[in-house]
């Protein structure tokens, strides 16, 4: 009978494939992980607590600093959620401004998995790929809110600034090229037979595991169940627009792999049917300069991120900040089945399973 | 041109014999003289190939690649190398402290005589072995002594995790490596590369051989450790693997070796199944260079498109697939070399 | 499969090997910005006024200004304005608030400096803004004491003529106010000091009026043990 010692490796904090400060430490027997414990705060900055000391503008740009890869959404959903609390109307174009920003943050957001994934098994020129790509996302951003990674441009009540004339037309090629994109990907690593290898059988995460774990988002859909916060409880306009949730029922890399491509194709067509509709008019709601809700109001709104359900929960005490805010993080959320999808697998597919669980530390740490 | 380094060679001799020295001492000096310029010729080489491979993943990227320093970059490799130089010299305090220090230098050692019996030319190599293509072997798979060594010195679970694999790696890979290339040497019946050469004359062995072919440059992409096949450093995984703890000029080693393994891999693939030096119009020398970088950038061609494959389908792809590829190969050969006798054509 | 996907890949990077490279070959070629791009935050002082929008629509406590209040006018006057750039996360709410558009993003990007001070950036009032307004600003501010001090003084004879009736505004009791007023007529420094007090600020007036009562009453106090024993 052959021994072996158990032995630990610490995956991070500061490692090529951890994705910012995760720290994964891998309990082995030989090539073999035993159990991942994960330790996590690295990146915390303490989000929730400035939150109560700023006014609910201030705040906006924080929350931009939660999924630095999509930055709009979190700004959406925290903008949102005080519109709710404060019963704000959002003007017509700037609900459809947002979703065209949403929806292209969330292709961006995607196009960093797609890519951190391609590096992380060793195809770097996936890597490139996709950055190349995803600099055309970061042009429009800089055309309309002047930053290209924290662009800060949704507002509460509506967005910062009307859309400058170049903008349709950069969107409208963007969204003419994400077929070409989605082929590019595919060819260069879905279909190869090393990725497929590396892929297919990996990480398996069962339908009834991701939703024990409250697993959201790509991962869920990847696991089976086609649930999408999009569909499920509309927000925004989002019961407007006519678009597919892609779902694969095995649950493993290869399955939450496609996901992400193919939603890339959803959300381009999400953003053409808002370029053909787009409606004329105001941007931004006339709101107070001093926001202030009635003490003891509490609001929950989730929307669906990049990475899955993100909700804020704000709690008022009739001041101009929040009394606390909560976020709930889908990263934080999904990271926790990393254990339980590592088991049993080679030190290799540790990486493959990060990679594919697509984790950002900025809102998981918090 | 054709003859113009022999022609060298013999009138050096031909100086040193009319200063009174003994043709023994000539030749001893002579092959010191060869080994200098194969020296040189590598670390010029690796130089130019540095860039090379920056620029041409770039292009496969659609980048630039290095731009800087001199006409296309040309020069960055130089820089590299100065600043590597300069450097500070980590040496982990827990490692062990001798075979750290060696591991680079064996490794380059081994490289470096790789180049001992690769003809350069017609009549060009520094020894003409009759068992240069054993030895060729023989030596390659020496590089495994090197990285585990390195590995297991460096006191650390990446490193030796790396060094592990290299040692699993290499040796089952060695094996379709050499089988492979039995088949040419059933054909030209001799291991001498310059009678290999030789047989060459009317068909490239590729088209003779093109299963040996394809199954040893996947095999040599094994043992150079090159992607998709880079295990034991696996940047992404083991962050570096058995280089992990190595600084400086000790990792330029490495680095450097690698290179140096790359081109003779390359020049011995082009010796043995590309015709050698053959062809026609250019000189021999050049024809050789012609080729061994053709091979080269097919090797940067499969490195910038393929992920890294994964540890157990790696051996299992070895034991397999290749082996028993490589084996039917050398059966298949056999009869086609029977039948070509009973056919009375060879 | 079989192969066919490795063969596929391969093509893929083979295209793009013969595409044209989209390197940006900054700083040879400065990239394009955007019409709207943050760069470097600027400040104009002459528009300025002062109103504090920009501070405290400010997430990360960047700007700050230090004003002067005019006397002849209601209007403060802005000595400064200090942009402390190293905390500016380049979110745009202050130049989105500003009423007066006196903040903007310029398309200067390279921001690095060699020191950490030379990142703070300190707008001083520009002379020519008070060289017109000096001539006349001078006299003013001469008459401005004068007046005052007029005023200081009437208000000391009122206090020496009927000292009841004004200290009645800021003391309560009968008997403190009447040795408050004893207290002035025997010292005049006092009496000046309550007098000056009185013009400039009522509430420390009272306040030190006060404290003078008491520490009166304790003195009288102590003599009155004095004289027993
Ligand atoms: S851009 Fe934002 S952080 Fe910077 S000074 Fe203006 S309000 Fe403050
Ligand atoms: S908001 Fe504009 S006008 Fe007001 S203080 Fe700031 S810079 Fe001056």
């Amino acid at each position: 009978m052959m021994q072996s010692d158990i032995y630990n490796v610490n995956v991070g904090p500061i490692h090529p494939s951890t994705h910012g400060g995760l720290h994964a430490e891998a309990v082995m027997d030989g090539e073999i992980i035993q159990d991942v414990i994960v330790h996590l705060g690295y990146v915390h900055r303490s989000v929730e607590k400035i939150a109560e000391s700023k006014t609910y503008q201030q705040f906006v740009p924080y929350t931009a600093r939660l999924d630095y890869l999509a930055t709009n959404l979190p700004v959406l959903g925290y903008c949102q959620a005080v519109e709710k609390l404060l019963g704000i109307e959002v003007p017509e174009r700037a609900e459809y401004i947002r979703i065209i920003m949403a929806e292209l943050s969330r292709i961006a957001s995607h196009q960093i998995a797609i890519s951190a994934t391609g590096i992380d098994l060793g195809a770097t020129t996936g890597l490139m790929y996709g950055m190349r790509d995803r600099e055309r996302i970061m042009n429009i951003f800089e055309m309309t809110g002047g930053q290209r990674l924290l662009s800060s441009y949704i507002r509460i009540g509506g967005v910062g600034a009307d859309i400058p004339d170049e903008f349709i037309p950069a969107v409208q090629s963007f969204v003419n090229d994400i077929p070409k994109m989605m082929d590019e990907y595919n060819g260069l690593m879905t279909g190869n037979e090393i990725w497929e290898a590396r892929m297919k059988g990996v990480g398996i995460l069962s339908k009834e595991d991701a939703v024990k774990y409250g697993v959201t988002g790509p991962n869920l859909r990847a696991s089976g169940i086609a649930y999408d916060i999009r569909k499920a409880e509309p927000y925004g306009i989002y019961d407007r627009f006519d678009f597919d949730i892609p779902a694969r029922s095995g649950g493993d890399s290869l399955d939450r792999w496609n996901i992400r491509i193919e939603e890339l194709g959803e959300s381009g067509r999400i953003i053409q049917q808002a370029l053909d509709n787009l409606p004329e008019g105001e941007v931004k709601a006339k709101i107070p300069k001093v926001l202030k809700a009635e003490a003891g109001t509490e609001v929950y709104h989730r929307i669906e991120s990049a990475k899955g359900e993100l909700g804020y929960y704000i709690v008022s005490d009739g001041g101009n900040k929040p009394y606390r805010l909560h976020v709930r993080a889908p990263s934080f959320i999904n990271l926790m089945v990393l254990p339980l999808v590592c088991r049993g697998g080679v030190f290799q597919d540790l990486i493959t399973n990060i990679a594919t669980l697509d984790p950002i530390l900025g809102e998981s740490d918090r | 041109m054709e003859h113009l380094f022999t022609n060298l060679a013999t009138a050096l001799t031909g100086w040193m014999i009319t200063l009174g020295l003994s043709p023994v001492w000539a030749d001893v000096i002579l092959l010191l003289v060869k080994w200098i310029i194969i020296i040189t010729i590598i670390t010029l080489n690796i130089i130019i190939l540095i860039w090379l491979e920056r620029k041409v993943s770039a292009f496969f990227q659609e980048r630039l690649g290095p731009n800087r320093l001199g006409p296309f970059g040309i020069f960055q490799t130089i820089a590299d190398a100065i600043k590597l130089l300069t450097k500070e010299d980590i040496v982990p305090s827990a490692a062990d402290k001798l075979i750290f220090k060696t591991a680079p230098m064996f490794f380059i050692v081994v490289a470096v005589m790789l180049y001992t019996v690769i003809p350069m030319g017609q009549g060009m190599e520094v020894i003409n072995l009759n068992i240069g293509l054993l030895f060729f072997i023989s030596m390659g798979s020496l590089s495994t002594i090197a990285l585990l060594m390195a590995g297991w010195g460096s006191d650390n679970k990446w490193s030796l995790m790396g060094a592990v694999r290299s040692v699993a790696q290499m040796i089952s890979y060695e094996i379709p490596l050499a089988f492979s290339l039995l088949g040419v040497v059933m054909i030209s019946g001799s291991l001498n590369l310059q009678d290999i050469v030789a047989a060459q004359d009317n068909i490239w062995f590729v088209i003779l051989q093109p299963i040996a072919f394809l199954t040893y440059f996947i095999a040599a992409t094994a043992e150079l450790n090159r992607g998709p096949f880079d295990m034991p450093e696996a940047e992404q995984e083991l962050t570096g693997g058995a280089y992990t703890e190595y600084t400086g000029m000790r990792w330029a080693l490495f680095f450097l070796a690698e290179y140096t393994n790359l081109v003779a891999v390359s020049a011995l693939m082009a010796t043995v199944f590309l015709g050698g030096w053959q062809g026609p119009w250019l000189p021999s020398w050049l024809w050789i260079i012609i080729k061994t970088y053709g091979v080269i950038l097919v090797f940067f061609w499969v490195k910038w498109t393929f992920p890294r494959i994964r540890m157990d389908h790696l051996m299992s792809f070895s034991w397999k697939v290749l082996v028993p590829v490589s084996l039917g190969n050398i059966l298949l050969t056999g009869a086609g070399i029977y039948f070509c006798q009973w056919m009375g054509w060879c | 499969m079989n192969g066919q996907g490795l063969i596929k890949g391969l093509g893929i990077t083979l295209k793009h090997f013969f595409q044209k490279e989209i390197t940006e070959q900054y700083p040879d070629v400065m990239p394009e910005l955007a019409t709207r791009f943050r760069g470097c935050l600027q400040f104009e002082f002459e528009k300025c006024i002062a109103c504090g929008i920009c501070v405290n629509s400010c997430p990360n406590n960047v700007l700050s200004f230090e004003t002067e209040k005019s006397e002849n006018s209601k209007k403060k006057k802005l000595l400064s304005y200090t942009i402390d750039f190293q905390y500016c996360m380049f979110c745009n709410l202050c130049v989105e608030g500003c009423p007066k558009d006196c903040l903007h993003f310029d398309h200067d990007f390279e921001l690095s400096t060699f020191s950490r001070d030379d990142i703070k950036r300190v707008y001083l009032r520009p002379a020519e803004m008070d060289e017109e307004k000096e001539a006349d600003a001078a006299p003013v501010q001469d008459e401005q004491e004068s007046k005052e001090q007029k005023q200081i003084d009437a208000m000391l004879k009122a206090l020496q003529k009927n000292p009841q009736k004004i200290l009645a505004k800021m003391l309560e009791q009968e008997e403190d106010i009447g040795i408050l007023s004893e207290l002035m007529q025997s010292n005049e420094k006092t009496a000046g000091k309550i007098a000056e007090l009185l013009v400039k600020d009522k509430e420390k007036a009272a306040k030190v009026a006060a404290g003078f009562v008491t520490k009166e009453k304790k003195n009288r106090l102590q003599a009155e043990k004095g004289g027993e024993e």
